[in-house]
């Protein structure tokens, strides 16, 4: 190994080099982060104090302040149906595609699964315009069924495509022995396949559930007064007022939250997930 | 002869014909559901872009055929937009690209603490866009009060307007959609990385001596298969951006930061003129098409 060959003193350099680098990445990307944090929890005085102060005494005035705002609290709870609502119906259609498209023979399987990828590739803003018309001939505008509908537009292709990879890990043999048997293809999908993906299901419903409760532009169009969900009031509530900064960061670490909570759990997964497809194409 | 019929009648083996029933059972709600709420709707916005839709006078909606169209050629704003379209598009992703690419090789083989880096570098791709613009708009880009413009200013660069100025303001929310997404390129590119097998690459390295020919003679061409993923993901992505601008800067100062995306967002729902916001995203859609079947072609003639 070229590594092993050079002398210490460049080895030592090189760790040290590595070692710096490493901290400055940390702190290039989860500063950001840290410090939205952080101004949540000072008071308005000291947000706006120079130089900025990294030792102080905590307050949850801004989240208080928040809460009562009737627009964010409302807001987080639509999410959190919004985004269930949406998990919860992408894997009920996503889940049995998956299967079907990675193990079973039927005609057409190549160019449906193209389908529900090119599915994804629309642009977004493209699909809005005429889905407006349609939720609002059909009187859906500012409704939870509307919304997740459109949600589902973005969280159906990517579930079915990370499905397959998932099944597709599977060995081959595992639906032989209850075909044998007798069992219908459904019970054995259901009682003997997806005892083994729970993972990866798992694993699909945590990004479709970051999808929905991230999403904005759907959110911003169709959602009104009774559905708009927290990113559409954290957005308006920061345009109306600009220099509030504590119940803003407060809101924006509420919306944080959920998501950076699942992300030390299950990092490994997560990133699994996301380079999966890119390392295996 | 009534025997040799019914075998005519089915011609496959009755087990294969229940597993295609069955895969066709198992793929139709999410089919059914893509067709009605994605495949129809486009066709719907191709159709939209021939008409006069103003929701603000609805008596005046008429079929133009290509009128739209033909409007959108002298409209300055338009090619204004796609202009800043491609800018921030091939910036945001060269930049993902060459500095995802930079990490990964500096950590490869020499990566220690994975847990914590992972998550540092998991957190910007996982929240809310429309939070990450806010907070770059208010906390971190204000002059004087903002982090990174107090940063500026203690290191003697002093202080930038950042989201103020019209050029600023679109190198600005290049670097945020960099700084957002530039952690997925380099955990892609350090996965494929380490899945090198290791025996060919380290006779490879052996032969050369110089760093820098190693890189580009040995290593990025094992790794050229995920450098072309990365690029069609990530231009796709760029393709589709709109909270993040839209927080940070709606669009300006004036029309500075405006993408095609949101140019279109604006003429559809601020000015409620549908039928030319239809012609907008009808384009959109036609330049997507046609960049992913230019990377379809390069992949397949590469890998």
């Amino acid at each position: 190994m070229a590594y092993k060959k050079m002398p210490l003193w460049l080895r030592g350099l090189r760790s040290g080099l590595v070692f710096s680098l490493y901290v400055l990445m940390i702190l290039v990307w989860a500063f950001p982060v840290i410090w939205v944090i952080f101004t949540s929890l000072k008071t308005r005085t000291e947000i706006f104090t120079l130089p900025p102060t990294i030792f102080f005494k905590p307050t949850i005035e801004h989240y208080i302040e928040a809460l009562l705002a009737q627009d964010i609290l409302r807001g987080i709870i639509n999410s959190l149906l919004v985004a269930c609502g949406t998990t919860l119906f992408t894997l009920l259609i996503a889940v049995p595609a998956g299967y079907a498209f990675s193990r079973v023979r039927f005609p057409f399987r190549g160019r449906l699964s193209f389908f529900a990828l090119l599915a994804q590739m629309a642009p977004p803003i493209g699909l809005i315009i005429p889905c407006f018309l349609i939720l609002s001939r059909l009187r859906m505008l500012d409704t939870y069924a509307g919304l997740i509908a459109v949600h589902m537009t973005l969280t159906v292709p990517f579930s079915i495509w990370l499905m397959i990879t998932y099944f597709q890990d599977l060995p081959p043999s595992l639906e032989e022995a209850a075909t044998v048997d007798g069992v219908s293809p459904f019970n054995t999908f259901l009682k003997v396949v997806l005892p083994n993906v729970w993972g990866g299901v798992g694993v699909t419903a945590i990004f479709a559930f970051i999808e929905s409760w991230n999403e904005f532009l759907y959110a911003v169009v169709l959602t009104g007064s009774t559905t708009k969900t927290a990113p559409v009031a954290i957005f308006g509530f920061l345009a109306a007022e600009e220099s509030r900064w504590g119940p803003f960061t407060a809101t924006g670490v509420m919306i944080m939250a959920p998501v950076i909570m699942v992300a030390l759990v299950a990092q490994r997964q997560i990133v699994k997930g996301m380079t999966m497809g890119a390392t295996k194409g | 002869m009534f025997k040799g019929r019914e075998e005519k009648k089915r011609p496959r083996p009755s087990h294969i014909r229940q597993q295609e029933r069955f895969g066709f059972a198992m793929i139709t709600p999410s089919m059914l559901f893509l067709f009605v709420m994605a495949a129809f709707p486009l066709i719907m916005l191709v159709v939209m872009s021939g008409f006069r839709i103003d929701l603000t006078y609805p008596a005046g909606n008429r079929w133009l055929g290509v009128g739209n169209y033909l409007q959108m050629v002298h409209d300055s704003r338009f090619l204004h937009a796609l202009k800043v379209t491609a800018i921030y598009t091939v910036s945001t992703v060269f930049l993902q690209v060459v500095s995802g690419l930079a990490l990964a090789m500096a950590f490869f083989r020499s990566f220690r603490g994975q847990g914590f880096l992972r998550v540092s570098v998991l957190l910007p791709m996982i929240l809310a866009p429309v939070v990450v613009g806010l907070a770059f708009r208010t906390m971190i880009m204000t002059p004087e009060y903002g982090i990174l413009d107090y940063i500026s200013m203690v290191l003697g660069f002093g202080s930038k307007p950042w989201l103020v100025d019209p050029e600023w303001a679109l190198f600005s929310v290049i670097i945020i959609h960099t700084w957002q997404w530039t952690p997925f390129a380099f955990l892609v590119f350090l996965a494929s990385l380490n899945a090198l097998p290791s025996d060919p690459l380290e006779a490879a390295l052996m032969d050369v001596r110089n760093a820098w020919q190693r890189f580009w003679h040995v290593i990025l061409p094992m790794i050229r298969p995920a450098v072309v993923i990365v690029v069609i993901f990530r231009t796709m992505i760029a393709l589709r951006a709109f909270a993040a601008i839209f927080s940070a800067t709606g669009g300006g100062p004036g029309t500075a930061t405006e993408i095609l995306n949101l140019y279109t967002y604006r003429e559809s729902f601020n000015s409620l003129n549908l039928g030319y916001g239809a012609a907008l995203g009808t384009t959109l859609l036609v330049i997507t098409v046609v960049i992913s079947m230019i990377f379809f072609r390069m992949r397949e003639s590469r890998m």
